[in-house]
């Protein structure tokens, strides 16, 4: 068990110590003077160091596991595109400096954003929106304001049972009421179904395709002509983007505006749950209202231009979170139009082979072809009060970390498995291996070994109940 | 570069296995019609080209000796931070879902919580939001959430970027922002506050420092508030805690604010991360992930996300946020800056920042052609207006032209703040400068800016 | 299962225990034992208006979210603020110490449409 930093802090001298070369000399006034204690713990910079070494050893990442966890894209983080990151010349730029000293910055988010233009085919980005879902809020706002503008009154968006969780969220959070889509079991939409529920009020449809289940959306085009024949827009979730680069671009399909999550498709590493960044793509009659700055080229010059009258304004500081905005473009860089093709071509044929291992054994809701991810239902072969959870967690115990399960909604005990492009035939066939012992021998024979797992993990099984009956959130 | 690691001999085992000729096959669902052309994107680098290629862009942005804040400080990095935030165990693991097998951002995410508690004299911290613009909105959103009221008193004297962040929040909603006055010291009117609140006011909004620099009088604005059965917002920021006042001690009941400060580096003011801190009643009510301590099946401490029912991938729209990803990483880095000065050192570290800040003040307002905006009286951290005679594009020019960036020209706040609906009796920020002094500014650097302020 | 026979039931898993104008409103044991272990629960403030089949209490466990409806039109006047604390309690003692609100309804023909126990038995 590793200790606190309270429980490490002692008389030592700590970590971090300041000169200063101008004499310090403060006098606050008592009525703004801090009485109450830091409370900040005294370590020494080898503690400290061993302490968060050893915390990061309790972690499976992406650097020591397998990460087959659906929806999340959990492919390789090439080490250039860190070390390019890590220039002086892009993290000791302050975002006020004159634009002509940050020329650097704007060619790459200029240029960034022609190249999701091209892999999106969608007419214009922003890169301000710093995760996924606030990309999803931002579009909303814009739906929400396009609609406005042309003197239409639409609260409603229609959500499929099958999306993420902040589908519904991010629409709520900006005004809008859900309407909830039921899909097929593989799911899909059928078309006529969706007319059902089309009224004058629906605003848009938020669809990701491929959807959750890792199917294609065969009636897409359909689809798009009877949203669009309703005056409504068409919002394509880019988190499955993976699937279908240089191969369907949601600008053809007929969506007008579109998130992508550049911490998934594009390389650009989780960190533990953040920095994101999830971009706004749209048709060219949604631009006018697309956040503040924009990023013009200008003669020899980009600038930046904050004089648009109906944009829907800023969705945080500043101008988004410009690491990540750079890793993913010296990412585009090192592919090229191929390369990202074959990302998808890799992608979904990894994720074919694990299905075609696992179809015939496992139930597969949505059939036996897939994109890039697919979900396993394996609720029929459990016995002995086995759950899907029981599973994951003898994953862990077994060297990998675990795909994402009870998600998609839809599917009882559902798997959700994405290899991504870049694991090896041996990876996807020794966690395979794994999969099928586990659920088909395991779970029969030796329920108690599921039960108890894990146990090679720094702690076993959480008790997760007691954490929210009593929650413990800081040290004590 | 190809990221891919599979050998034509794999593919080929592997598209048999599938049972199709050519992995084209594979999206045949896909509608003949919609298939894209060729993309045309250039690229298919090494990683050497890359790096060369980078560096003639990267040397296209100037680094420049910095007494410029305004949201954004250049302060100084510890070496653990770098070491820390860069293992790979760290920043190539997913949100933790699996808490056995996470137990490392766990533990830190839970340390983070504590020293944020710690620093702000709260009861509860999230995990971390976006940035300090979006964490002020989500403190509205959480303020507005549990009274059930619909106006906000908000201090004109905030961020002008934060406003306008909340502003497009609340676009579609019906919630009423009402901006309080800043006086001629600097610091809200009191008086303001008094005038404007009614019986549906939801939460009282001041930011310390707050966008001048100044120092707020928090106490005073918390016990105005508390008397009118009002929600305390505080917006600070945490270095400036070593030596002014915790939210806490001034019963203020949401604090929030902006983490660069605690070990980000500038990259253009992103990514960064927002902090949250709350009294207990309100914990239940927070936006974002929340860790808490447990322990496992054998009795030891283990730590989980927690407070779950909260989020968006079980609550969806019914949810206290959208926010998912968030910014975990800077948050450790956050965590493992907190942890390493004590409270002496943290304090020491403040109290720098003060006199180096005053230092500047005292020399720059002395000159001919400068003086304090607000009087002289004003508490203020790393930040301070000034008032000049002088031609403020050329100032900025030639301090430029000595590789520093100079204070921000405050001439267009005012249009600023004008077109996001404040009222323009606002004080006038014509020839009026900003000046940002860290720690990190050396005596031979301000008296560098100073000799050249005087030649103007 | 455990039905008592003296309530009346709603398809939503409510029971509902009538006294005069007064209604007292639970969840049933099914219900608690669906839900698995309660972490959390969100009450309306007294006094609130409510109308039948309406959400007016979130019963949350670790990894889910339910909304409890109001059986009948009418007044919250009491809520249950001993099981804010201890929620486990509803799990422990449904019809007993972990009940959770009462309401004074208006409109007695409402009580016609709940379930009696032979129905909900039925129903579940």
């Amino acid at each position: 068990m590793e200790k606190l930093l309270n429980e490490l802090s002692t008389e030592c001298c700590p970590a971090y110590n300041l000169d200063s070369d101008i004499e310090i000399d403060v006098q606050v006034p008592e009525n703004l003077k801090r009485n109450l204690s830091l409370g900040l713990p005294n370590v020494a910079e080898s503690d400290l160091l061993r302490h968060f070494t050893n915390l990061s050893r309790k972690n499976y990442a992406l650097s020591t596991t397998f990460y087959p966890l659906g929806s999340c894209t959990m492919k390789y983080n090439p080490l250039v595109n860190e070390r390019i990151a890590k220039f002086d010349n892009f993290t000791k730029l302050h975002p006020y400096q004159d634009s002509k000293t940050i020329q650097g910055v704007l060619e790459i988010m200029y240029n960034l954003e022609k190249d999701l233009c091209e892999i999106s085919g969608m007419d214009c980005f922003s890169l301000q929106q710093a995760a996924g879902a606030h990309g999803e809020f931002a579009s909303l706002l814009i739906i929400a304001k396009y609609f406005k503008s042309i003197k239409q009154k639409r609260t409603k968006i229609i959500v499929p049972d099958s999306a993420h969780g902040t589908n519904p969220a991010s629409a709520a959070f900006a005004g809008f009421d859900i309407v909830p889509l039921k899909s097929e079991s593989d799911g899909s939409i059928v078309p006529e179904k969706l007319k059902e529920i089309l009224t004058p009020e629906t605003a848009a449809i938020m669809l990701t395709v491929p959807n959750t289940l890792g199917t294609f959306e065969k009636n897409i085009l359909e689809i798009s002509k009877i949203i669009h024949k309703n005056g409504s827009l068409l919002y394509y979730d880019g988190a499955n983007l993976n699937a279908v680069m240089g191969m369907v671009r949601p600008g053809d399909m007929g969506f007008d505006i579109m998130h992508i999550n550049l911490h998934k498709t594009f390389s650009t590493p989780h960190g533990g749950g953040g920095p994101g960044s999830g971009p706004v793509g749209v048709k060219a009659f949604l631009e006018p209202f697309l956040p503040v700055p924009k990023i013009e080229s200008k003669g020899n010059e980009f600038i930046l231009n904050y004089e648009k009258p109906e944009s829907i304004g800023k969705l945080k500081a500043f101008v988004g979170n410009f690491p990540v905005i750079l890793k993913a473009y010296v990412y585009i860089k090192s592919l090229g139009a191929k390369g990202l093709k074959n990302v998808s071509e890799q992608a979904v044929l990894n994720a074919n082979y694990m299905l075609a291992r696992l179809k015939d054994k496992i139930d597969v809701p949505a059939g036996c072809r897939c994109m890039h991810e697919f979900v396993l239902a394996p609720k029929a072969l459990f016995k002995n009060a086995v759950r899907t959870l029981d599973v994951a967690k003898r994953l862990l115990d077994c060297g990998y970390y675990a795909p994402t399960v009870y998600f998609p909604l839809i599917v009882e005990e559902a798997i959700m498995i994405e290899p991504t492009e870049t694991e090896s035939k041996e990876t996807l066939d020794t966690f395979v291996d794994a999969l099928i012992k586990i659920i088909l021998e395991e779970a029969s024979l030796e329920p108690q070994k599921l039960k108890d797992a894990p146990i090679s993990t720094a702690v076993g099984r959480l008790n997760e109940v007691e954490a929210a009956r009593n929650p413990i959130l800081k040290w004590k | 570069m190809n990221y891919t690691s599979q050998n034509q001999k794999d593919r080929k085992e592997m598209i048999e296995a599938i049972g199709v000729n050519d992995v084209s096959e594979l999206f045949d669902v896909i509608p003949k019609s919609l298939r894209a052309k060729d993309l045309n994107i250039a690229g298919g680098k090494t990683e050497q080209e890359l790096l060369n290629c980078f560096s003639d862009i990267a040397s296209k942005n100037k680094v420049l000796t910095s007494f410029r804040g305004a949201g954004v400080y250049d302060h100084f990095i510890p070496s653990l931070v770098s070491e820390v935030i860069g293992r790979s165990e760290f920043w190539t693991a997913y949100t933790p879902y699996q808490a056995e097998a996470s137990q490392g951002t766990l533990q830190t995410i839970f340390e983070y919580q504590s020293l944020i508690c710690a620093l702000t004299g709260l009861d509860t911290s999230n995990a971390s939001l976006y940035d300090g613009a979006t964490a002020v909105t989500e403190a509205t959103l959480l303020a507005l959430r549990v009274s059930r009221k619909n106006k906000i008193l908000i201090s004109s004297a905030l961020h002008p970027e934060y406003i306008q962040v909340l502003k497009t929040y609340l676009e579609n909603s019906k919630v009423k922002l009402v901006f309080l006055d800043v006086s001629r010291d600097g610091a809200v009117k009191k008086e303001s506050l008094d005038m404007n609140f009614d019986e549906n006011t939801a939460a009282v909004i001041i930011q310390s420092p707050n966008y001048f620099g100044v120092i707020e009088d928090m106490q005073a604005l918390s016990v105005i508030t508390k008397k009118k059965n009002s929600l305390f917002v505080a917006v600070v920021n945490p270095l400036s805690l070593g030596v002014f006042k915790a939210p806490g001690e001034y019963d203020a009941d949401i604090a929030v604010g902006e983490g660069q400060v605690l070990g980000s580096s500038m990259s253009m003011g992103g990514a960064t991360f927002g902090f949250m801190a709350v009294k207990k009643a309100l914990e239940w009510k927070m936006p974002g992930r929340i860790i808490g301590q447990t322990v496992d099946k054998r009795g030891n401490r283990g730590f989980v996300l927690t407070l779950q029912s909260r989020e968006q991938h079980i609550r969806r729209e019914k949810a206290t946020s959208n926010i998912c990803t968030n910014a975990s990483l800077n948050a450790l880095a956050g965590c493992v800056f907190l942890s390493g000065w004590g409270n002496c050192g943290f304090k020491k570290l403040a109290e720098i920042n003060i006199s180096k800040a005053r230092y500047a003040y005292n020399k720059i307002k002395s000159l001919k052609g400068f003086k304090s905006k607000f009087g002289g009286d004003e508490v203020f951290f790393n930040e301070f207006v000034i008032e000049t005679q002088k031609d403020v594009d050329r100032i900025n020019k030639v301090l430029l032209e000595n590789d520093i960036l100079g204070p921000l020209d405050l001439s267009a706040y005012h249009r600023t703040l004008v077109s996001l609906g404040l009222p323009e009796t606002q004080e006038n920020f014509k020839k009026c400068l900003l000046f940002c002094v860290t720690e990190q500014r050396n005596k031979c650097e301000i008296d560098k800016l100073v000799e050249i302020l005087s030649k103007i | 299962m455990n039905i008592p026979e003296d309530l009346k039931y709603t398809k939503t898993h409510e029971w509902v225990k009538i006294d005069g104008n007064k209604a007292k409103v639970g969840i049933t044991d099914f219900a608690q034992h669906e839900i698995t272990d309660i972490v959390h629960i969100e009450f309306p403030e007294i006094g609130k208006q409510v109308k039948k089949e309406q959400p007016v209490v979130v019963i949350e466990s670790v990894k889910s979210a339910f909304d409890i409806y109001a059986p009948l039109s009418g007044k919250i006047i009491n809520i249950n603020n001993d099981i804010l604390e201890s929620p486990e309690v509803v799990n422990r003692s449904p019809y007993g110490e972990g009940y959770l609100f009462t309401v004074e309804f208006y409109d007695e023909k409402e009580i016609e449409s709940l379930l009696s126990a032979d129905d909900y038995k039925k129903l579940i």
